[in-house]
């Protein structure tokens, strides 16, 4: 409807089409832009390519990290299973009394295995394993004390549950001291949730310059319109009609930068697995590496396509209200 | 049509390009508007097309006030104006149907009624069989009937033209000249900018005449103010 002249009617309301296939015929519309921008794409294969290719490396670094940090967690799952508490038993226990202790043990619901390591034992191993060989002979009698490796049963192994455990085992009149193998995994728990806000800080920071690639690239397409911005403003376009090529360029540009990303994350991650498989046989350690499922590729699609358009909505915003006929 | 009540315009620097102003264009009139280069005439048609805003004064389309037209309604003001430039302002990457069509497809229409209206128009100057042309192939008053014809595609109330004829000789200006006397007798309210006097002698229509940004003659009279 016009501002200046009453009953005189523009488009398609001036034709009497029904509100169906106006409906209709605005995602027809929709469609055939975003066709179009993406030809627009395909015209200059060059430059398009290198800023999907940054927008896709940007995005692989992020998704890389993720996939490692979720694989890590997952791996240090495994090991919490494998906690065993060490019990060291009073100098003045003696061997015999040692066995009792086991066989009293054995018998709780909680343990899955005991092994009993005297002390002229641990000290032969020490021995070994330390290489202070002679040295040791010196001694005048031996400083370490009998060792009870106590293996939980799975459904007692994490931590919560086998510390409780621990402390059931102090109880015991012959038990000096008991440890429990998990405080280097709550020390990995720590590394690994700082490593988490970093990978987070990361993206953050790259999803930023993401957006100032973007909108740097459609800035550049708006200058290389300007003429045609010009002249669809003198002939009446809106500013959200000239916005629009633009702002499906963007949404390419994060579409086609996401897939990118997925199938380099994917490369990457068919490398280190390949890589890997040799090193963890050696640790006795089974790993598949975990890949992006459908969740994450969605959301990583999704983010992508949203970076995209925040580019060149920030981009066209400006630029296109700066291009006016004078 | 358009009403000028006493506006005056002056540029940042400083310029006066215009200053009070008065004239008004009865509906379906047609009228040249002439004057030196620098006089005004460019700006008097910027501001009717809100390319400017006044400093001061009233520019009035059909009864309503452009002051209070906002930045977001200009796009709807200049669906109803056709606008022709002396520079023609076409897409030369751009067949002359895609350009003719230019203004329906911001409307909105149809397909179907794009193509049946760009053809109308493209009849009306005489280019129906140029319509898939490349504009960089045509002469430069075909270039010029172009322009008319995206102008006039989606029948605005009201032509502008600055300089039309600025580019062409005698014969073709003419030829120009009679297309818009065409819409004018169609109803159409016109307003044509040059300092082509030659041209205005021959025809017996409304001048208004520009000096220094004051409107010193406004009749049928010929003036020798102008460009000679």
């Amino acid at each position: 409807m016009s501002i200046l002249f009453k009953g005189r009617q523009h488009g398609a309301k001036q034709q009497g089409i029904s509100r169906i296939q106006l409906f209709v015929m605005f995602f027809v519309d929709h469609l055939r832009q975003s066709l179009y921008s993406l030809g627009e794409l395909y015209r200059t294969p060059f430059a398009s390519l290198m800023t999907i290719g940054v927008l896709g490396f940007s995005l692989t670094l992020p998704g890389t990290l993720y996939i490692v940090v979720k694989n890590t967690e997952q791996i240090s799952e495994q090991w919490q299973q494998a906690s065993e508490i060490s019990l060291f038993l009073r100098s003045d226990i003696s061997d015999a009394n040692a066995k009792q202790l086991v066989k009293r043990l054995s018998v709780w619901s909680e343990v899955e295995s005991i092994s009993y390591l005297p002390a002229d034992k641990a000290l032969e191993e020490f021995e070994q394993l330390s290489g202070l060989g002679d040295a040791i002979g010196y001694l005048e009698e031996n400083p370490l004390p009998a060792v009870l490796l106590v293996v939980p049963t799975s459904r007692h192994a994490t931590p919560t549950a086998a510390s409780l455990l621990l402390d059931k085992l102090r109880q015991e009149r012959e038990v000096e001291l008991g440890k429990l193998d998990i405080e280097w995994l709550e020390r990995l728990y720590a590394i690994l949730d700082v490593a988490k806000e970093l990978v987070f800080l990361l993206a953050l920071l790259l999803f930023f310059a993401v957006v100032l690639i973007i909108g740097n690239t459609i800035r550049l397409n708006i200058m290389n319109k300007k003429d045609e911005i010009l002249v669809m403003k003198l002939v009446g376009a809106t500013d959200a009609f000239i916005h629009r090529p633009f702002m499906y360029t963007g949404f390419w540009f994060g579409f086609i930068g996401g897939v990118f990303a997925w199938l380099t994350i994917s490369i990457v991650l068919f490398w280190i697995d390949w890589n890997m498989q040799d090193t963890l046989a050696l640790y006795n350690l089974n790993l598949d590496i975990t890949g992006m499922d459908f969740g994450a590729i969605g959301v990583m699609l999704l983010i992508s396509v949203g970076l995209g358009l925040m580019g060149s909505f920030l981009s066209v915003r400006r630029h296109v209200r700066d291009i006016e006929p004078q | 049509m358009i009403k000028f009540e006493q506006v005056s315009k002056t540029y940042s620097g400083g310029q006066q390009a215009l200053s009070k102003v008065d004239f008004h264009l009865e509906p379906g009139e047609m009228a040249f508007l002439t004057g030196h280069s620098g006089a005004g005439k460019s700006t008097l048609l910027k501001l009717i097309s809100i390319m400017e805003r006044p400093t001061v004064g009233n520019v009035l389309i059909n009864g309503h006030n452009l002051n209070n037209i906002s930045r977001n309604q200009i796009a709807y003001i200049r669906r109803d104006i056709g606008m022709i430039f002396q520079s023609h302002q076409l897409l030369m990457d751009r067949s002359v149907f895609d350009n003719v069509a230019l203004p329906l497809v911001i409307e909105g229409h149809s397909r179907k009624n794009i193509a049946s209206r760009v053809m109308a128009a493209l009849d009306m100057v005489g280019l129906k069989t140029k319509a898939k042309h490349s504009p960089v192939m045509l002469s430069g008053g075909e270039q010029q009937r172009v322009g008319i014809a995206r102008a006039v595609v989606n029948r605005p109330p009201l032509l502008l033209a600055d300089e039309p004829t600025g580019n062409l000789d005698p014969k073709l200006s003419m030829e120009i000249i009679r297309l818009f006397e065409d819409f004018n007798q169609a109803g159409v309210s016109v307003l044509i900018a040059t300092h082509d006097l030659g041209l205005i002698a021959r025809m017996k229509y409304r001048t208004l005449t520009l000096k220094q940004g004051k409107m010193i003659t406004d009749g049928l009279e010929q003036n020798d103010e102008g460009v000679s």
